[in-house]
């Protein structure tokens, strides 16, 4: 399989595409000289191709004609690790404002236009990144890129727009976290977990930080991180390069590039001791979640961490899964997360109990699965299993061009490797049981967080009955 | 090489008359669907939930296997397999890396000829099903859909819980389980549907291998009957201790693929609550801030399902939330949509259905979609041309003949204490009013 592979350009005649590339920048507009880069495999039939904008806008363009439609997504690197306390979810609520007004153009009507042009359009926010998607039929570029590239320079902020956005955002908060209780387990994990990284808070934000944001926290933010020098624009599907390009360094090409701060994060000191906190919620059973501080996703050891985990976790055959539903049945659902993100991060695990029994049961049957591997060899097999289920995933994460180029971005805005999906995939060809039991035993150890849940006592059933 | 690898082995049986086959080389992937005509609406009274406790058994005890030595080999073939069950159909819907077809093949053949159905398997499956109803009840989406459903189409097996109950998934036996995988289960009730890297003789080839897998035996007849709803406004809280905010479904009768104004509807839909711009999302989200989202949907099956608004405000805005709602219902109901929001719509479902059709997995499953829902000819294949004709008289008339602001069901998952008496306020000629705690069942 076709890995990360930087094509190196020899000497000699130039070739098509610097020809093509010397056409344009022949009138290129002040900021829109384009250089290309690099050549990289994409998997074992696609390339991505690798280019810059001299205002410093990242293009990495991936043809794929198999169907008559292209992403077009932007990835800004920033997200809440950028954020400091009592301005937490800014990075978020911003991400919601950038559907709002564009100097020139009414309020809405970016999405009433995409729409109108048949796109599927989204956007997201986590810890290390913010990014934009738009998924169109292949005749409707154009209209895309002339209004991403608006919205990163002429975005209007308004009073009555950032206030009606906070309630919009205060009840997304509402319905992922606050009434949600794996949700809100999952934001006190973290919070119990992290004392000093700027991932010890919520991407969503505190709710007291979201209902305190000012018109002019807003502008702030968009002043110092959308510009085009801290932007990845990643385009999938059926187009000709050179369309693109073209486009691209039009619609861009006036942009200035402004200067990012330096980040200001925190690294986290060690965890030394174990942090257990407990909490009631309105649910009928016990819950647990447990954070072990775990790699960074350029670590060395994340692969084999990733493998690990859906070696316990993986599917209804996984150790964890067989053991507690199945064995024991003393839970109805297990699951675990390794955090993919650029600084470490944590291996999250949850588990809802069954009536009648108790979070602690759970905990010790988990423990007892992982001192299992901390201690014995897991036998081939499992792991074969385990890779089987991974490869899968990365196809089936593949059939879109959205997909594609989710995965393309994602890549680049974590590891500045668009195609390290696939070196992840051969790395994790490479894993074997020594490495699984490093993993085990560098990762889960008795210095992790918890949060037990109990059921919040109620007279409602009683009542009712 | 394996049988399935070569294009012209031999069969020993007729590929099953009803296979759809979309090849594509784009990746080494194919997805496989094998679906019956039936599904909850088979379940006998009593026995909510019982198609879908079926299906998951024969997942489970395929050729006698155990459940964890299916498990393994699916997972370690780099396949996935999971039941689906909705009120029509019960699907098995598989991915498999290719080269390993032939074995996942195998499996497949095992789980839908040679189900097992050991006791102990049942017996297990049975608690593990009675915990996830109860796990299901911290999901307040899930309770207002399936306390909706079950309101609004009260006394019809449209408003059967497929999941089932926890007092009827404690009365599955092996004979009920083995009577309705019989009745469900047979040669003719099935379609198959492949997609991705396989090449139309292999497919033909894995139809034939299922087919012969299965008794033969008619399609099961459809004896579902349209559903009748309640005249007048109707209230059903969910009442839910300690909610910070409410999860409200609006809805009433809707369309069939069938009616003359099936695509009109569709078109007054889209402008009203389909999008992100539509009228819903603009008014609740957008202008008010009041929910984090705010749609209307129109699905369809074989008979007339339900049409349903749906958003979810904070308990402080729900009352208000649900007059606004009515509103907006009665407005679109009595002045219909303009001619510009009839030409936007139809320029969005033209242009966003090459979305419908940009994998191969996708365009299997609309004509997937055809067979198990009885879909009028060249409903997909037609789709774009039928919305383009759609006049703007005909989607407003559409909206007066379907969609009823008179006869509704307000369903509201919130704590009642809280939000039940001003939300019965904001409803003008409410006729009833009800109460259920969330975990009555």
């Amino acid at each position: 399989m076709t890995t990360h592979q930087d094509i190196p350009r020899g000497p000699g005649k130039p070739s098509a595409r610097e020809r093509r590339l010397a056409e344009l920048n022949a009138s290129a507009p002040e900021w829109g000289r384009i250089e290309h880069l690099a050549t990289i495999g994409f998997g074992p039939s696609l390339r991505v191709e690798r280019f810059r904008l001299r205002n410093g806008l990242s293009i990495l363009s991936c043809e794929d004609h198999s169907a008559p439609v292209i992403a077009y997504h932007t990835w800004f690197r920033v997200g809440s690790r950028h954020e400091r306390e009592g301005k937490t979810g800014l990075a978020h609520l911003f991400e919601h404002l950038m559907f709002n007004e564009v100097e020139g153009r009414k309020p809405g009507e970016f999405d009433r236009k995409l729409e109108e042009a048949g796109a599927e359009s989204n956007a997201a926010t986590w810890l290390d990144w913010t990014q934009y998607n738009i998924a169109i039929p292949k005749s409707q570029l154009p209209l895309v890129i002339t209004l991403e590239a608006e919205r990163m320079s002429r975005l209007v902020l308004r009073e009555p727009q950032v206030t009606s956005e906070k309630e919009v955002v205060a009840n997304e908060r509402r319905y992922r976290v606050d009434d949600d209780v794996e949700g809100s387990v999952s934001e006190l994990l973290w919070a119990t977990a992290y004392t000093r990284h700027a991932y010890k808070w919520p991407t969503i934000g505190w709710m007291k930080d979201i209902e305190g944001f000012t018109t002019d926290d807003c502008a702030d933010f968009y002043k110092t991180y959308y510009a085009p020098n801290n932007a990845i624009v990643v385009v999938t599907g059926d187009f000709a390069e050179k369309d693109v390009l073209k486009r691209i360094q039009h619609a861009y090409g006036n942009l200035e590039p402004s200067t990012i701060p330096p980040e200001d994060v925190q690294p986290e000191p060690p965890q030394t001791e174990e942090r257990r906190i407990e909490v009631q919620k309105p649910t009928a059973t016990d819950k647990i979640a447990i954070g072990y501080h775990g790699p960074a996703i350029g670590d060395f050891d994340h692969a084999a961490a990733s493998l690990l985990s859906e070696v316990l976790f993986g599917g209804r055959a996984s150790r964890v899964h067989q053991k507690l539903v199945r064995e024991l049945e003393i839970a109805s659902d297990v699951r675990i997360f390794v955090g993919p993100f650029r600084d470490p991060g944590l291996i999250e695990i949850y588990a809802s109990a069954r009536e009648g029994h108790s979070a602690e049961e759970l905990l010790t049957a988990i423990d007892g699965e992982l001192e299992r591997v901390r201690t014995e060899a897991i036998p081939e097999a499992e792991i074969e299993r385990a890779r089987a289920r991974i490869e899968l995933s990365l196809l089936a994460g593949l059939e879109t061009v959205d997909g594609k180029a989710s995965t393309i971005g994602f890549y680049e805005a974590v590891l500045a490797r668009p195609a390290a999906a696939f070196e992840r995939l051969e790395a994790i060809a490479g894993v074997g049981a020594s490495d699984l039991r490093r993993a085990a035993r560098r990762y889960f150890v008795p210095a992790r967080s918890m949060v037990l849940v109990r059921p919040q006592p109620r007279g409602l059933k009683e009542a009712a009955e | 090489m394996s049988a399935l690898d070569a294009a012209a082995v031999a069969v020993s049986a007729p590929a099953s008359r009803n296979l759809h086959v979309e090849t594509s080389r784009a990746l080494p992937l194919i997805a496989i669907t094998v679906a019956a005509r039936a599904g909850s609406v088979e379940d006998p009274p009593g026995k909510e939930g019982l198609a879908r406790f079926s299906s998951r058994m024969m997942r489970r005890t395929a050729a006698g296997m155990k459940a964890q030595e299916i498990d393994t080999r699916i997972d370690s073939l780099g396949g996935s397999l999971a039941s689906d069950v909705s009120h029509s159909t019960t699907a098995f819907n598989a991915a498999v890396i290719a080269r390993s077809l032939e074995p996942f093949a195998a499996l497949l053949e095992d789980v839908l000829g040679r189900p097992g159905f050991a006791e102990s398997e049942l017996a297990l499956l049975r608690r593990e099903t009675e915990s996830e109803l109860i796990e299901m009840r911290d999901n307040d989406r899930s309770l207002a859909r399936r306390f909706f459903r079950q309101k609004l189409f009260a006394g019809h097996p449209y408003a059967r819980p497929i999941s089932g109950t926890i007092k009827s998934v404690r009365s599955f036996e092996g004979a009920d389980v083995r009577a309705l995988y019989q009745r469900l289960f047979t040669r003719d009730n099935l379609v198959v549907a492949c997609a991705g890297m396989i090449e139309g003789a292999q497919a033909e080839e894995l139809a034939a291998r299922l087919s012969v897998a299965l008794p033969s035996g008619a399609a099961l007849p459809d004896t579902v009957t349209e559903p009748q709803l309640k005249s007048g406004r109707h209230l059903l809280i969910v009442d839910k201790p300690e909610r910070t905010q409410t999860q409200i479904l609006i809805g009433s009768r809707g369309t069939l693929p069938s009616d003359t104004d099936h695509f009109a509807l569709h078109i007054a839909n889209t402008v009203f609550g389909g999008t992100f711009t539509a009228r819903m999302t603009r008014e609740i989200r957008s202008k008010r801030g009041w929910s984090y989202g705010a749609y209307s949907s129109l699905p369809y099956d074989r008979r007339r399902q339900a049409f349903s608004m749906w958003t979810f405000p904070k308990a402080d805005d729900a009352a208000a939330c649900v007059k606004l709602e009515l509103e907006l219902l009665t407005d679109w109901r009595e002045k219909g949509i303009t001619k510009s929001e009839l030409a936007w719509a139809k320029r969005y479902l033209v242009r966003s259905h090459a979305f419908a059709v940009d994998t191969a997995a996708k365009r299997v499953g609309l004509k997937l979609d055809a067979d198990l829902y009885d879909l009028p000819p060249g409903y997909h294949e037609n789709y774009i041309e039928r919305l383009q004709a759609v006049t703007l008289d005909e989607a407003n008339a559409a909206i007066r003949t379907r969609i009823s602001s008179d006869d509704l069901l307000v369903c509201v998952v919130g704590t009642e204490a809280q939000i039940g008496s001003a939300v019965r306020d904001s409803i003008a000629n409410l006729e009833s009013s009800e109460v259920v705690a969330f975990d009555s069942e």
